[in-house]
C-alpha cells in the first residue's frame, strides 16, 4: 500500500537538550499507528513537529511524495492534516456548530456547505444536539469529541490525534475506540499519541515506543509489548 | 441575521428624520455617528480579532490630512482624497502589521501608540506640505449637485453614510468566513492553525480593512473640523477614545460600538455642557463600572445572556 505520510530522521532539539533523536515513520489510509513510551518520551514533540506546530532541527516528511517540510502547520492542514490537541482547545466563545465551521469553512466556500459539513460531521460525533451550546459548557468527554469534529472537518487524509482517550470513562472510552475504528475503516491514516494501553493494543496496526527521544522498538503491538526494552523503559531496572 | 437588518433599518430611519426633527443637535451627532463608524471599524481587528490597536487616531488623522491638503493645496475634491487616504491607510496598516504581527501579547498594542507618535511628528516638520504645528484650513469645497459640504446637515448624512456602511460590512463580515477566521485567530491561534487559517494574513487583512474604513470617516472629520492641527488629530486620546467607545459598547458584536458611541459622546457631551471638565471624571467612571460589572461591554453582556437564556430554554424543553 502507498504512504500517505513518510517522516524520515526527524530530530527536535530545544536548546542543548535533543528532545527527539532521528526518529522515523510512514503511514499509509487506513492504518493506524501508535506512538507510545513514558512521560517526557517526546512523543508529543515528535506529533507537533510533524504537524508543523514545533520547529525541526532537521528531518523530510512527505505527504502523497510532496515534500512538506518547509511548510508552516496551517498548509500542512490545507494539504490534508488533520489534528487534535491534547488540552482541548474549543474556540471557547462560539458554539459548538460555530467553532466546527471554522474548519468546515476550509473546503467549503459558501456558508450553507459549510454548515452541511459542519452538520453533518457533528453527527458523525454525536454532538449534532449540542451544536447551539457554547463550547466553553461541554464537559470533557463532549470536549474531546468536539476537538475530533474540528480536525475531521478540514477533510484530513492524515489524522493525528493526540491522547483523546485520556481521562475518558469506560464507556465513553469504549466508544472513543469504536469511533477511531471507524476512521481509519473509512480509509483515513491515523497517528495516535496515547497513554491507554488498552486503545493502543486494539486499534494499532503498529506501534513505535520512544524513550528520551529515541525510537527504542517498533512492530506489531503483541510485538512492542513483549520487548524487554520497553518493559524496562516503563517499569525501570534494578 | 433579520434582527441586525432592521437595525439598519431604525438607524437609517432615525437618521434620515433626525436633522429636521433636532435642527440644533447636528453636531453632537455628527461626533456620535464618527465614532460609531470607527469604533465599528476598530472593532473589525480589536473585538472580531482581538488585536488592541491605540493608534487608529492614525488613520482618523490621514484621512482628514488627505481632504485637507489635497483641497487646499492641489484643488483635488474630497471624494478623490478620501480615496487615496483609504489606500494609504491601508498601505501603511500592512507595513506596519507585517512588522509587529509576529509579536504575541500587548506588543502589537504598545507598538500601534508610536504610529500616530511618528504621523504627528511628520505633519508638524513637513511644512511645506501640512502648514507644521499651525495646521491645515479648508477654506473652499466643490459642491457636488449643489449640495454645500460646510452645511452641517450634509456633513450629518455623510457621517450617516460612513457609520451605515461599516456596520453594513461588519454584519456581511460575521456571518462570512472572514469573519469565522477573524474569531478564531483571537480565540486560539494554534487552533485556528489546524483549521488551516494562516493566523498572520487574517489579522494583516482585518487591520488593512479596519484601517480604510477609518480613514473615510476621518476624511468627513477633516470637513467637519475645516482645520485641521497634527496635536489634535493624531492624538493619542483621540484613538483611546475609539478603543473606548468599542470596548464599553460591546467588543466583537455588531452593535457594540455604536451603542458604545451613544453612551460615551451622548453622555460626555451632555456632561461636559453642565460640568465642564468634569467629563474625563464620567469617562473615568464609566471605564471603572464596565471593567468592574460588565467586563463584555453592554451589548456584550446582553448578547450572552441572550443565548444563555434560549439554550437553557432549550435543554428544558
Amino acid at each position: 500500500m502507498p504512504n500517505v505520510l513518510r517522516a524520515d530522521g526527524i530530530t527536535v532539539k530545544f536548546g542543548g537538550v535533543t528532545a527527539v533523536n532521528n526518529v522515523s515513520l510512514s503511514l499509509s489510509s487506513g492504518e493506524i499507528l501508535g506512538l507510545i513510551g513514558p512521560n517526557g518520551a517526546g512523543k508529543t514533540t515528535l506529533f507537533n513537529a510533524v504537524t508543523g506546530f514545533a520547529p525541526m532541527h532537521s528531518g523530510r516528511i512527505t505527504l502523497l511524495d510532496k515534500d512538506i517540510t518547509a511548510l508552516p502547520a496551517f498548509k500542512r492542514t490545507r494539504l490534508g492534516f488533520g489534528r487534535t490537541f491534547q488540552t482541548e482547545r474549543p474556540f471557547e466563545e462560539l458554539t459548538v456548530l460555530e467553532n466546527v465551521l471554522v474548519a468546515a469553512f476550509l473546503t467549503a466556500k459558501r456558508r450553507s456547505e459549510a454548515e452541511r459539513l459542519a452538520m453533518s460531521v457533528l453527527e458523525q460525533v454525536g454532538l449534532a444536539d449540542r451544536a447551539h451550546q457554547p463550547a466553553l459548557d461541554l464537559n470533557l468527554a463532549r470536549r474531546r469529541r468536539l476537538e475530533l469534529a474540528k480536525a475531521l472537518a478540514v477533510k484530513p487524509k492524515v489524522i493525528f490525534l493526540d491522547e483523546i482517550m485520556a481521562g475518558l470513562n469506560p464507556p465513553a472510552l469504549r466508544e472513543m475506540i469504536a469511533f477511531v475504528r471507524s476512521l481509519s475503516a473509512q480509509g483515513l491514516a491515523v497517528l495516535m499519541v496515547e497513554h491507554i494501553m488498552e486503545a493502543i493494543i486494539e486499534l494499532s496496526d503498529h506501534v513505535i515506543v520512544l524513550a528520551s527521544g529515541e525510537k527504542i522498538a517498533e512492530g506489531t503491538p503483541q510485538q512492542v509489548t513483549s520487548n524487554e526494552r520497553v518493559i524496562e523503559a516503563y517499569l525501570g531496572t534494578d | 441575521m433579520t434582527k441586525h437588518l432592521i437595525g439598519l433599518g431604525v438607524l437609517l430611519a432615525v437618521g434620515m428624520a433626525y436633522p429636521a426633527i433636532f435642527p440644533n443637535n447636528l453636531t453632537i451627532a455628527v461626533s456620535v455617528l464618527l465614532f460609531a463608524g470607527w469604533a465599528t471599524s476598530w472593532d473589525l481587528l480589536g473585538g472580531w480579532n482581538g488585536q488592541v490597536s491605540l493608534g487608529h487616531a492614525s488613520f482618523v488623522g490621514l484621512g482628514a490630512y488627505f481632504v485637507a491638503i489635497g483641497q487646499s493645496q492641489f484643488g483635488l475634491a474630497p471624494w478623490w482624497t478620501m480615496a487615496m487616504a483609504t489606500a494609504v491607510a491601508a498601505v501603511l496598516a500592512y507595513f506596519w502589521g507585517w512588522l509587529t504581527f509576529r509579536l504575541r501579547g500587548p506588543y502589537f498594542s504598545l507598538s500601534t501608540i508610536a504610529v500616530a507618535e511618528i504621523l504627528r511628528l511628520v505633519a508638524i516638520n513637513e511644512e511645506w506640505l501640512s502648514g507644521g504645528a499651525t495646521g491645515v484650513f479648508i477654506a473652499t469645497l466643490p459642491e457636488p449637485f449643489g449640495i454645500d459640504l460646510f452645511s452641517r446637515t450634509a456633513q450629518f448624512y455623510m457621517a450617516l453614510a460612513f457609520a451605515t456602511v461599516v456596520i453594513s460590512t461588519v454584519i456581511v463580515i460575521s456571518r462570512a468566513r472572514f469573519g469565522y477566521q477573524l474569531r478564531a485567530v483571537r480565540e486560539d491561534e494554534d487552533s485556528a492553525m489546524a483549521a488551516g487559517i494562516d493566523p498572520t494574513a487574517t489579522k494583516l487583512k482585518a487591520f488593512m480593512l479596519s484601517a480604510a474604513l477609518t480613514s473615510i470617516g476621518g476624511g468627513i472629520y477633516g470637513i467637519v473640523l475645516a482645520f485641521i492641527e497634527p496635536h489634535v488629530i493624531f492624538a493619542l486620546l483621540l484613538s483611546v477614545q475609539i478603543a473606548l467607545t468599542a470596548i464599553i459598547g460591546g467588543r466583537g458584536t455588531i452593535w457594540g460600538p455604536a451603542v458604545g458611541a451613544i453612551v460615551l459622546i451622548g453622555a460626555g457631551e451632555m456632561f461636559r455642557t453642565t460640568f465642564a471638565e468634569a467629563n474625563m471624571l464620567i469617562y473615568g467612571i464609566l471605564i471603572l463600572v464596565v471593567v468592574l460589572f460588565v467586563p463584555r461591554g453592554i451589548v456584550g453582556e446582553l448578547a450572552r445572556r441572550h443565548i444563555r437564556r434560549l439554550y437553557a430554554k432549550r435543554a428544558q424543553g
